[in-house]
């Protein structure tokens, strides 16, 4: 067991390395750099002399392979840079880009969990059989909206139109409502989806009717089942949604203007900043690669069935 | 053509106020305190001074840092503010500054001579050591001498006529020492910038939101201002908001009481709520699209005349732009110094134009583009996002000019590609143009090889281009940057105006106005003279 | 998308009980697949739209009508007129093909790239299979949105481009999906009977491997098209996506957002349009995901 948990935890290294250097390679092949982007800016009306120097100032030309050495030197003591265009450390703008999403992530995760869960129970209690369809076709639905779409809908409704809450300067419940339910109904779906065919499943076994027979009510019955069935998959989603999250956030935190990595991370592709892309994927890799290392190792302990097959094979 | 309206309006009102005492009067009297909720369409980048010829940077640097003088918005006259007077020699290589005196920067020292020598010894001849650049309003720039505490006298290589406004203008906004001494990389940082300005740096979070605090003890406004004392605000709370439809939105609803880039399309509906729109115009090179005769398609005068000759400023208006978007009758803006109207070069005719381009040797081809020596006449622009719809103005013109053959593509590039490749005359043989400056010295920014250089001559920053460079038109550049005497240099802008457009190298469209709007019960907004928002008289009626 | 996982065995087995019923003209009414028939609607049109966007609309979805801009929705404009008074409804129709093309490209390089990777991993197992599979965590560890932006800077802007930055993305998806396939099938007995009876591992794999996880990948791939769909025209309306003029309708609802408090319907019809066309496409995949379970 212990030799299998050293071996996925030397995977998940060689895995972040790995993406540290795939990013590194993509992000040096782009166009046009950080410095020439801020400082070719005509507000500032540079020569080409004086552009050249700055860019011998920040070192930018010098070899590929000592910058790569260099970076990955800086990242392995947790150093990120400067960035380029914001004119502060990377560490600093992710101290205070970093919490507001971790904080939206999370906050989605669990109302999408929660949504989940009720569209699943909604639909087994449904009474007429196009009424159970149409419940079940929801999460259908809710992946088919484009989620910039949906969040520019969701504010002029509920905050133009309605005044329900407030976009601008909002309190600390109306700032999170809106861009939690944007990003929600995408990553419900998917749960939803396994929600409905455990419950499917549950149904068909043999001990539903015992336990109906002693008295138990259904729903009694399907939620102790389907909770405790229910956590693996959802927990195995958890990690393949962390990247669907961050991209989501992109969206929300464009439109809601809030400030997040979501934001810091479109505003750094699009001036090529490269220090914040590459931190933005180390730390993103770094969250992913931890949640599925915890998942796989969860896995066996939450599961007997699984405990004793990789028993067996580790 | 009203870039004022509003300030006109203001100041009618005030006029009516004093002319009928009393009652009116204490309706109108301002009122102290509250915070103003403003609506930033992007984040600041840099609040280096020189820097703040950028919208979302000038904004911020307006309200904290103070100038050496005032250009009233009205007059574009030249007004003391820090400096209670000034002497310029006769070849204005020699300005000389008496500062007033007990004014103090937010950290508590002192505005004296020797800081503002520093301040503009940095503007000037930039800091190498500190990765700052040159100042583009201030030319030949020589030293700083100072003779007392309170007198500051500058010397220049050459004639510098526009030293004078540019002291008035936000690059040129006067900070401490200590925020000098920092590296240019570290000026994004808000809270480090230190000014003497009526409102102080509290809070911020960067790209997000900025707090502005009042500053209790501030008492030198401009002196000509009505207003003296401490601003009328206790805050202003900046939120960049960078979607139109939520800044829009957010104002009418009441979560906001000023916006900035309000687009024409939204003003009917903002006045029909009562709402008020604010135009001021910008005073500097109009919003053009500027040709690059280095790529071999439009290298001959006749091409040039013929794309400027089928495009149809009046259509572009009406259908995408409103009153407070007035058209364009020379590059410079009709109420920018030393315009001189040019409409005779800048007619609307589609048969002339073809014509042009038959001379030229640009025959249809099959597919209806024009074409001469299997060249393809297709030609490319970025739009450019701080201009007010350049997306769907490109594309109208596009369309006006696939009447006479042309193929024109509008790209939508990240602001790396659209960097790189706007130095590239090939991959952008047209660049979408604008400049804000009330100084004839606008001119020489937008086109000089080693400014902005718009029409991509060689001697820029590009290494992309091959052999073009007009030595006449940099010659009148440099005699409008450099004559002394006001007389013979307002006729080296009215030359330019005519040589540029002669040589069709630009078509200019439109008077770039900034456009913000504000809720009814704000009050007292005012403008410096390229349309950056000053909100020290600003007050809340409500 | 993040339904690789689950959504290939959804519904299987759950309606096996229907068989040799007499069938009443009442239960063939009640029974029929409505939902399934509406989605095969949906996509027919759609296609039609990019075969022959003519017989839709009589209006050129490029050149506008000056002072005929933001018109709101009438008989002769049916989805009212954009900022430059060209008509809504023919741009959404001719626009079909720029999403439809884009979207097939993006699945395609996701579909080739990633069924190849997943199959070859599945098949020879052992180290390989492990470096493979390292790689394609690797893809899923960085974040989509942003691979995408990266490899549109990189490429340059353009509806293929963008259709290829998409496709990278799905990549990992496919190939986690194709070498859990040839695993399962490989265990299955038959697969074993087949090598045990002296077959070559290439005859194997074509005859018995393929076709059999065919099903779930052609499933997954109708869902893909429709996640395809959306991730373009997120990139649009992020600034990434086709260059105007064209149609693209993400672009339509990018553009048309910021007119949303003057003629709302410029974002919210092409808004409905992708929707309707994401849905049916992953009606149609569930559809095949159930022939899939009752056959297997």
């Amino acid at each position: 067991m212990s030799r299998y948990v050293v071996g996925r935890i030397g995977q998940a290294l060689l895995v972040l390395w790995a993406a540290f250097t795939l990013s590194f390679i993509l992000l040096q092949a782009m166009p046009g750099d950080a410095v020439l982007i801020k400082f070719l800016n005509p507000e500032f009306g540079l020569s080409a002399d004086q552009i050249r120097e700055i860019r011998a100032a920040y070192a930018i030309d010098s070899g590929l392979l000592v910058q790569y050495a260099n970076t990955f030197a800086n990242f392995l003591q947790g150093d990120f840079g400067y960035s380029m265009q914001a004119g502060v450390p990377v560490s600093a703008q992710l101290a205070t880009n970093l919490p507001p999403t971790l904080k939206l992530a999370g906050l989605g995760f669990l109302a999408a969990t929660i949504l989940a869960v009720f569209i699943a129970f909604l639909s087994t209690m449904a009474p007429f059989a196009w009424l159970k369809n149409l419940i079940q076709s929801l999460p259908s639905l809710f992946i088919s909206v484009p989620v910039f779409w949906l969040a520019i809908m969701l504010i002029q409704i509920f905050s133009f139109r309605l005044k329900l809450v407030s976009v601008i300067n909002p309190g600390p419940w109306e700032s999170v409502v809106l861009p939690v339910a944007t990003l929600a109904v995408p990553i419900a779906a998917p749960l939803a989806q396994i929600l409905i065919r455990n419950i499917d499943e549950i149904r068909t076994r043999p001990f539903v009717p015992v336990a109906r027979a002693k008295g138990a009510s259904e729903i009694g019955i399907l939620w102790r089942h389907v909770a405790r069935n229910a956590i693996l998959p959802v927990l195995t989603i958890a990690g393949v949604l962390f990247g669907e999250l961050l991209a989501g956030a992109v969206v929300t935190e464009t439109v809601f203007g809030l400030n997040g990595i979501g934001g810091l991370t479109e505003k750094a592709v699009s001036n090529q900043d490269l220090s914040v892309l590459q931190a933005v994927v180390v730390i993103s890799a770094a969250a992913f690669v931890t949640i599925n290392l915890a998942v796989d190792l969860a896995y066996p302990l939450l599961d007997p069935r699984l405990r004793t097959r990789n028993g067996a094979t580790a | 053509m009203t870039p004022y309206r509003k300030i006109l309006a203001l100041s009618l009102g005030l006029l009516a106020a004093t002319a009928l005492p009393a009652l009116t009067r204490a309706a109108d009297a301002p009122v102290k305190g509250g915070t103003l909720v403003y609506l930033e369409q992007q984040a600041h980048t840099n609040l280096y001074s020189p820097a703040g010829g950028f919208y979302p940077n000038g904004g911020i640097l307006n309200q904290i840092t103070d100038k050496l003088t005032y250009q009233n918005p009205k007059t574009l006259e030249i007004e003391p503010w820090l400096a209670e007077s000034w002497q310029i020699n006769e070849n204005a290589t020699e300005y000389t500054f008496k500062l007033r005196s007990g004014i103090t920067f937010s950290d508590g020292t002192p505005v004296d001579a020797a800081v503002i020598a520093k301040n503009f010894d940095t503007y000037g001849l930039g800091d190498k050591a500190l990765k700052k650049p040159i100042s583009e309003v201030v030319n030949n720039y020589e030293r700083s001498e100072v003779i007392d505490p309170l007198t500051v006298k500058f010397y220049f290589k050459k004639p510098s006529p526009g030293f004078l406004q540019g002291t008035s203008v936000i690059g040129s906004g006067i900070v401490s020492l200590s925020t000098l001494a920092l590296p240019f990389e570290q000026l994004g940082d808000a809270t480090k910038i230190i000014g003497s300005g009526p409102f102080v740096v509290a809070a911020e979070t960067i790209g997000k939101t900025l707090d502005l605090k009042v500053r209790e003890d501030y008492k030198w406004g401009p002196a000509k201002l009505e207003h003296q004392g401490r601003a009328y605000l206790d805050e202003i709370k900046y939120i960049v908001t960078g979607e139109d439809s939520v800044r829009i939105g957010a104002l009418l609803a009441g979560q906001a009481d000023f916006i900035r880039q309000i687009q024409a399309y939204d003003e009917g509906q903002v006045e029909a709520q009562s709402f008020t729109i604010y135009a001021p115009g910008t005073r500097g090179m109009n919003n053009s699209i500027a040709f690059r005769p280095d790529n071999p398609l439009l290298a001959d005068v006749k091409v040039r005349k013929a794309l400027s000759l089928a495009v149809n400023r009046d259509e572009i208006i009406s259908t995408i732009f409103s009153k407070n978007y007035p058209k364009a009758t020379s590059v410079l803006a009709s109420t920018a110094i030393g315009y001189v109207p040019q409409t005779d070069k800048l007619e609307f005719d589609l048969e002339k134009a073809e014509a042009l381009l038959d001379e030229a040797g640009f025959k249809a081809g099959s597919d209806g583009i024009r074409e001469k020596d299997g060249q393809k006449l297709v030609l490319t622009a970025y739009a450019s996002l701080p201009q007010p719809q350049s997306q769907a103005v490109l594309q109208l013109i596009a369309q006006q000019w696939s009447k006479i053959g042309v193929k024109f593509n509008v790209l939508a590039g990240d602001a790396g590609s659209k960097v790189v490749d706007e130095l590239d005359p090939l991959k952008t043989p047209i660049a979408v143009a604008m400049v804000g400056r009330a100084d004839p010295d606008v001119v020489k920014s937008l086109y000089y090889p080693t400014l902005r250089n718009q029409l991509l001559q060689q001697g820029g920053t590009s290494d992309k281009v091959k052999t073009f460079s007009d030595a006449k038109l940099n010659a009148i550049l440099d005699e409008i940057a450099s004559q002394p005497d006001r007389e013979k240099r307002l006729k080296a802008v009215a030359d330019a105006q005519a040589y540029v457009l002669d040589q069709a190298y630009a078509v200019p469209i439109f008077e770039e106005p900034q456009a913000f709007a504000g809720a009814p019960y704000v009050k007292g907004i005012a403008f410096e003279a390229v349309g950056r928002p000053s909100f020290y008289s600003t007050w809340l009626d409500k | 998308m993040t339904t690789a996982d689950t959504f290939s065995d959804l519904d299987t087995g759950k309606r096996s009980k229907r068989a040799g019923t007499s069938r009443s003209l009442a239960s063939i009414l009640l029974n029929f697949p409505y939902g399934l028939a509406l989605a095969w609607l949906v996509i027919a049109t759609v296609l039609l739209w990019t075969l022959v966007p003519g017989l839709f609309t009589a209006y050129d979805p490029l050149q506008g009508v000056p002072g005929g801009q933001l018109k709101a929705p009438s008989a002769a404009h049916l989805l009212g007129t954009d900022s430059l008074g060209r008509d809504l409804f023919s741009r959404i129709v001719h626009g079909a093909v720029h999403s439809l093309s884009g979207a097939i490209a993006a699945v395609g390089v996701g579909l080739v790239v990633g069924t190849g990777l997943g199959l070859f991993a599945g098949s020879v197992r052992g180290r390989v299979d492990e470096i493979i599979m390292r790689f394609v965590d690797v893809l899923l560890s960085i974040p989509t949105l942003l691979l995408s932006l990266s490899i549109i800077i990189l490429l340059g802007f353009g509806t293929i481009n963008a259709a290829i930055a998409v496709g990278a993305t799905a990549i990992a998806g496919f190939a986690r999906l194709m070498r859990s396939e040839v695993v399962r099938v490989r265990n299955a007995e038959f697969v074993e009977a087949a090598f045990g009876s002296g077959g070559t591992f290439g005859k194997v794999l074509w005859r018995h491997i393929l076709p059999n996880s065919l099903t779930s990948v052609v499933a997954y791939t109708a869902v893909q098209f429709g996640w395809a769909i959306l991730q373009i025209s997120t990139l649009g309306f992020l600034g990434y996506g086709a260059p105007p003029p064209t149609p693209e309708w993400g672009l339509l609802i990018a553009e048309g957002r910021n007119y949303l408090a003057t003629a709302w319907w410029l974002t919210a019809a092409p808004g409905l349009v992708v929707v309707a066309v994401v849905l049916s496409a992953n009606r149609i995949s569930q559809s095949i995901g159930k022939t899939n379970g009752r056959s297997a």
